[in-house]
């Protein structure tokens, strides 16, 4: 069977692939699926005429709560396809257990109001398409309008924190409760990118952590430590790399799960600053390159309409 | 805003108060540990209007805080003045499971 990158969207019952139907509107070669009684058969065909889709889409009101089988099902035909799941902001998923069980490492939360005002042709859904079929990676380019600034900056030491914090407050510039919401979370999410890459990411063959939380320290000359943001008026992006790869795809899962069901436990084992970032982005993505790698980042809205409390969008994707 | 940590108790009839000011990540490890121990009233409260940004390390210390003051001294823990930000962080993390927010 030959790949290709047909997608495949599949909705609960027609009034829910209308209310997604404009999502696809740029999206060619995709093959919308309703998931009613006939839907093994309708796989079955789909398979039989050699058609092998890179990516499943499926609508958060089938998986997980009507079909939480689907995934497996889907599997089933098609063992090496992608599972994206797009929701509406107005009800995201409750929980990501069952995304933790079937290793679904992509989800998008679709505002659509904020869409039909922006009328932006680059939204989340047409980048994550593109990004999986063409297996390229995110980058923070891809959040903010072209022509903006990306300010770079090369860790040497912990005590850079502060300073990096600093620039990154003074490029939001604006007097609203909004600008200053957007340069508190910002602050907070540099903060956490940067001691997770500090301390979070170095670990020794046996799994340990090398450094103690808020000890100074020099970065090695290997770490690669590069914290990058952007900002344009209205989108904050920001991202992190370091050069340890100890974040597994199945692991970020799990953080992201196990912090949303359980809040209180006073251990840290790094999990809870990796689900801070996530709740305080509009939408997040991590790629790791295992023992090589890891690339934290994502974007924030000033005119965020996602609160904090609810399940947000994310991306997992692991290289090498 | 000064960054630096400190805990400054302020003298109250029947309640014990703190407020906290700087930043709050691991540099505030050994006062917060420290704090339980001078709680010697059932109610505590703690003023975070002069507090910055609170980490997620931050977030650990104050929980762990917090649960030793419930366990230990029974008191219960009001929480003043806690910015926008910080409010988002403290219900996503469950210290308003310990702590409720409460007026001046």
């Amino acid at each position: 069977m030959q790949q290709n990158k047909t997608i495949l969207a599949l909705f609960a019952d027609n009034a829910d692939a209308e209310a997604m139907s404009s999502c696809f509107f740029h999206v060619p070669e995709v093959i919308s699926v309703i998931a009613d009684r006939f839907l093994k058969v309708t796989l079955g065909e789909i398979a039989s005429a050699r058609i092998d889709p890179g990516l499943a889409v499926i609508s958060s009101a089938l998986y997980p709560g009507k079909r939480p089988q689907l995934v497996e099902e889907l599997r089933g035909y098609f063992p090496g396809l992608e599972i994206l799941v797009l929701a509406p902001a107005s009800m995201p998923p409750h929980s990501l257990e069952r995304f933790m069980l079937d290793q679904v490492r992509h989800l998008i939360i679709e505002n659509r109001q904020e869409k039909a005002a922006t009328g932006d042709g680059d939204q989340p859904l047409s980048v994550a398409i593109g990004n999986l079929i063409l297996k390229r990676q995110w980058h923070l380019g891809q959040y903010v309008k072209g022509g903006t600034e990306i300010q770079e900056f090369q860790l040497s030491f912990s005590e850079e924190k502060e300073q990096i914090i600093k620039a990154l407050e003074d490029s939001i510039v604006g007097d609203s409760m909004e600008y200053e919401m957007l340069r508190q979370k910002g602050a907070l999410l540099a903060d956490e990118m940067l001691e997770n890459a500090f301390y979070g990411a170095p670990k020794s063959d046996d799994g340990m952590k090398i450094f103690r939380k808020g000890e100074r320290r020099q970065i090695l000359p290997d770490e690669g430590i590069v914290f990058r943001f952007a900002f344009d008026g209205e989108t904050l992006a920001m991202e992190i790399k370091d050069g340890w790869g100890s974040l597994g795809a199945d692991m970020v899962l799990e953080y992201l799960a196990k912090n949303s069901a359980d809040m209180g436990a006073a251990d840290d084992a790094g999990g809870r600053g990796l689900f801070i970032i996530w709740r305080f982005l509009d939408h997040f993505h991590v790629c790791v390159n295992p023992g090589k790698e890891t690339l934290i980042g994502g974007h924030l809205k000033k005119s965020s309409q996602i609160p904090p409390e609810t399940i947000h969008g994310f991306h997992i994707t692991t290289t090498g | 805003m000064d960054a630096s940590f400190k805990i400054v108790p302020h003298p109250k009839v029947l309640c014990n108060y703190f407020s906290l000011a700087g930043n709050i990540d691991a540099q505030a490890e050994t006062q917060l540990m420290a704090l339980p121990a001078k709680v010697n009233q059932q109610l505590v409260k703690f003023d975070f209007g002069n507090a910055g940004r609170i980490n997620s390390m931050g977030i650990a210390l104050l929980l762990r805080c917090f649960k030793r003051i419930k366990e230990e001294k029974r008191a219960e823990i009001q929480v003043l003045q806690v910015n926008a930000t910080n409010t988002m962080l403290f219900k996503m993390t469950g210290i308003f499971l310990l702590a409720a927010a409460a007026k001046d």
